[in-house]
């Protein structure tokens, strides 16, 4: 029982990771990472809710607020504006432009 | 062609982009209010008259997509697949093109007749964008006008054109997805779809109209089953499935992509293009005028400050401005209900009964809930002015960082802070958050905001016991009730809520000049709901409890076992369980007023004030101390400040009124509500009796500590047990 649940854990982990958009080493950055005023195009988004609202891979956005203390960042893409929890900036990747 | 006896038109778009308003132009004050069945989610109809036709409009939730990830996402899309209304119009935020054009190719992808309105214009002009309208049009196949909404719109241009496009429907471009996408979707639609498998009755209609929309529905069901869509994918066979998830692997194996991301990302790549040819910029900088503004407002030095004050005045407003007003309605309501109606009944002879139950009863309900229309009426201007202005979303942003650490998202502050005028529309107000646990969560904390009707017995008892402190006690009061609403929240994100917060996608609104029009329509129709829908229920409480108030029984608790009302018995048995917190048998009035409280806190201090001056109900509190003064009889009966202290933080923690609670089941159960009672009255009688225990220490004080600790342990127990099994049913 506990094999299998060990199984399914790490079978969790390890689609989770490809779920999360790997990124070779200096090849892109997740957002959370980026500081304001940084502008970037989105390399890969796996999350569909963002991606309907306009970051999808390929968009071009600017980090308009990035305080490390803070639980959200502030993107523009296109003419919007949005407040991104950190979470889930973290999982979209970015090539600096 | 000829048009259907009522032609229905759904208002579709993104949100705060105009619907409501466009909503309201075209159908002024013919409207009703519902839900959607089976949801929470508002709809609003109305109709119109135009050349001896008349129109039904419905205006559908504010949604980005129709993906159903949301209620309002599925009852729009299912009310577009299910209801067919005969034209869409799409409004579309012209300052924010591409965002907009998404739910535009999904309604497309859908078949519907659709007309676009481009609204925005004016915000889109000082960006420095060029929509080129013809050009639009011919790209998407159906016409796109421009809508400013503001003293110089002249409905007729829009009438005639609804008209024009309801008899000549449009059919809208196809939209096409990347040559391997579309091979795997056709293998899906034909062979999956073809005969007919999602029980779709359409295809067997011989109409061309009908056959055209069933293809289209069809070819969006195909898409929906490459999205995943649950609501679709549960209605295949289990081979039809498999084949299903075989086109899909290919498309995420071609593509490297989840297959839902596929098809958004296509849709997008036809947009970017779409806008790229038609949305000429004349200056290409990224900041606009709303950037500026936010560059202050959100600042590290201003935004804090700036929040505090715009806060500061929407509780102002709510308190201050509402005070006057009640006293107006009350008394107005007074006089007609309980003076003029009751006198009336007397006249005509009507049997006591019924002039108890007309004019006390109910009369005394309809002047209850009038008292609760001004703050609410108040509340609701402010909300609509920050909400239309576009700070609301500001506010939410700044809020969040501090109101994350207990566990909820920064859009709760709203409620919360609301809860200092009225715990009804503050509840009402944790409609704004998006996740169901967030609601509920900040539903339950809002009691713990001392609301405009405890201020009041503040004042009375601080007054009368710390005549030279009173400001210092009624403000630390306050600030009790906040820190308890802290820690509570601590404590339930530790127990009850134990995963975080709903993630955060909010978009940042343009800042507008908000219209009054707007203000006090938003504000009606909120104004409107409460009164008609959460009022009743309220109203029915409000009788029951009235008419407790009045029926008797013999005092059980008296020697002379004279008749008394339900209620009185009902304090005369509380006394016992107050006792510990220093309140003692011949200080039943106490408890008595703790039970009216329930029905509204204002009622303590009536309450109060007519047990314990000379009535005939305080002769019983006068054997032993003559006096028939107000102040010093409470001073006699309290015994010391110690109690009064602790009875008053007994009402800062204790169950919120009836309403409030009627309020809360109609918003989360009678589960939640029970909770929220038992949980709120335990810790009310707990903190209160250990101050006072600690307080007036004595032999006994020690016994009552303890048992204090063992039930706070208890609490803590049971919260754990309730989260276990709230998250195993989550």
């Amino acid at each position: 029982m506990n094999a299998r649940r060990r199984m399914r854990q790490w079978g969790n982990r390890f689609f989770q990771s490809r779920r999360q958009c790997p990124c070779q080493r200096g090849d892109c950055l997740p957002m959370s990472d980026l500081t304001e005023g940084i502008s970037g195009t989105v390399y890969c988004n796996n999350d569909i809710r963002t991606i309907e609202r306009g970051i999808y891979v390929g968009a071009n956005i600017v980090i308009f607020r990035n305080e490390e203390d803070e639980p959200n960042i502030i993107v523009s893409v296109g003419d919007s504006r949005y407040v991104l929890d950190r979470r889930i900036a973290h999982k979209i990747r970015v090539r600096v432009d | 062609m000829t048009l259907n006896k009522t032609p229905v038109i759904a208002l579709a778009g993104n949100p705060n982009v105009g619907k409501t308003t466009l909503f309201n132009v075209l159908t002024g004050s013919r409207q009703t209010v519902g839900n959607w069945p089976g949801v929470t989610v508002e709809h609003k109809s109305g109709s119109y008259t135009h050349n001896g036709v008349k129109y039904e409009v419905i205006d559908l939730p504010g949604i980005y997509s129709l993906s159903g990830g949301t209620p309002d996402e599925l009852v729009a899309r299912n009310f577009i697949l299910n209801q067919k209304p005969d034209l869409i119009i799409n409004i579309v935020d012209a300052s924010n093109l591409e965002r907009n054009l998404y739910l535009t190719i999904q309604l497309m992808e859908l078949g519907a007749p659709i007309l676009m309105c481009l609204s925005m214009a004016d915000i889109a002009e000082r960006n420095g964008l060029k929509i080129e309208l013809q050009h639009l049009s011919d790209h998407l196949g159906f016409e796109v006008m421009l809508l400013t909404l503001n003293k110089r719109f002249d409905p007729k241009l829009l009438l005639r054109s609804i008209e024009n496009n309801l008899q000549n429907p449009p059919i809208p471009a196809s939209i096409f997805y990347d040559p391997i996408v579309e091979q795997h979707l056709d293998k899906i639609w034909h062979s999956t779809l073809s005969n007919n498998k999602l029980n779709d009755s359409l295809l067997d209609k011989p109409l061309a109209e009908d056959l055209y929309w069933a293809v289209q529905k069809t070819r969006w069901q195909a898409i929906k089953l490459i999205e995943g869509d649950p609501e679709y994918i549960f209605q295949l066979d289990e081979d039809d499935r498999l084949a299903v998830e075989k086109e899909v692997k290919a498309i995420e194996k071609h593509r490297g992509q989840e297959a839902p991301n596929v098809i958004a990302d296509d849709r997008y790549g036809y947009i970017r293009g779409l806008v790229k040819d038609v949305v000429k910029r004349k200056h290409p900088g990224n900041w606009t005028f709303s950037d500026s503004i936010d560059r202050i407002l959100l600042s590290g030095i201003m935004g804090l400050p700036f929040f505090f004050v715009v806060m500061y005045l929407v509780f102002m407003i709510a308190v201050r401005a509402s005070e006057p007003v009640i006293g107006v309605i009350e008394s107005g309501l007074s006089w007609l209900f309980l003076d003029a109606l009751g006198g009336l009944l007397s006249l005509i002879n009507t049997p006591l009964w019924l002039k108890y139950l007309l004019s006390d009863a109910l009369g005394g309900g309809i002047v209850t809930i009038g008292t609760f229309v001004p703050p609410i009426f108040f509340i609701y201007i402010s909300l609509s002015i920050l909400e239309d202005s576009g700070y609301m979303a500001r506010a939410a942003f700044i809020a969040d960082k501090f109101m994350r650490r207990i566990g909820l998202p920064g859009k709760a502050f709203i409620p919360l802070l609301v809860g200092f005028g009225c715990t009804v529309p503050a509840i009402m107000a944790t409609r704004t958050l998006e996740n169901p646990r967030d609601r509920l969560f900040a539903s339950l904390l809002t009691p713990f905001m001392s609301c405009g009707a405890k201020l009041p017995v503040y004042t009375f008892l601080a007054m009368i016991f710390f005549p030279q402190r009173a400001d210092i006690v009624i403000f630390g009061l306050y600030f009790f009730g906040i820190v308890m609403a802290i820690l509570t929240g601590l404590l339930l994100k530790k127990t009850v809520f134990k995963s975080e917060p709903g993630n955060f996608v909010m978009e940042l609104p343009p800042y507008h000049v908000p219209t009054f029009n707007g203000i006090m329509m938003h504000t009606w129709f909120r104004l409107k709901d409460f009164i008609f829908r959460a009022g009743k229920t309220i109203l029915i409480v409000i009788i029951i409890i009235n008419i407790l108030s009045v029926i008797t029984v013999p005092n059980v608790f008296s020697p002379s076992h004279e008749k008394v009302s339900i209620l009185q018995v009902g304090g005369h048995a509380l006394t016992p369980v107050l006792k510990p917190m220093g309140i003692t048998q011949n200080n039943w009035a106490a408890s008595v007023a703790i039970i009216t409280g329930l029905f509204a806190k204002e009622a303590i201090v009536g309450t109060m004030q007519s047990l314990y001056s000379g009535t005939d109900l305080s002769m019983e509190l006068n054997e032993d101390e003559p006096s028939n003064n107000l102040t010093s009889n409470l001073q006699n009966k309290f015994g010391s400040w110690k109690s009064a202290l602790a009875y008053l933080l007994f009402v800062v923690l204790y169950s919120p009124c009836v309403a409030a609670l009627t309020m809360l089941f109609k918003e989360h159960g009678g589960k939640w509500t029970f909770f929220t009672f038992l949980y709120l009255n335990l810790l009310a009688w707990l903190i209160a009796m250990m101050f006072y225990q600690v307080m007036a220490f004595s032999g006994a004080s020690f016994y009552w500590l303890t048992l204090g600790l063992v039930i706070l342990s208890l609490i803590y127990t049971n919260l754990r047990y309730i989260g276990n099994r709230h998250e195993r049913t989550a």
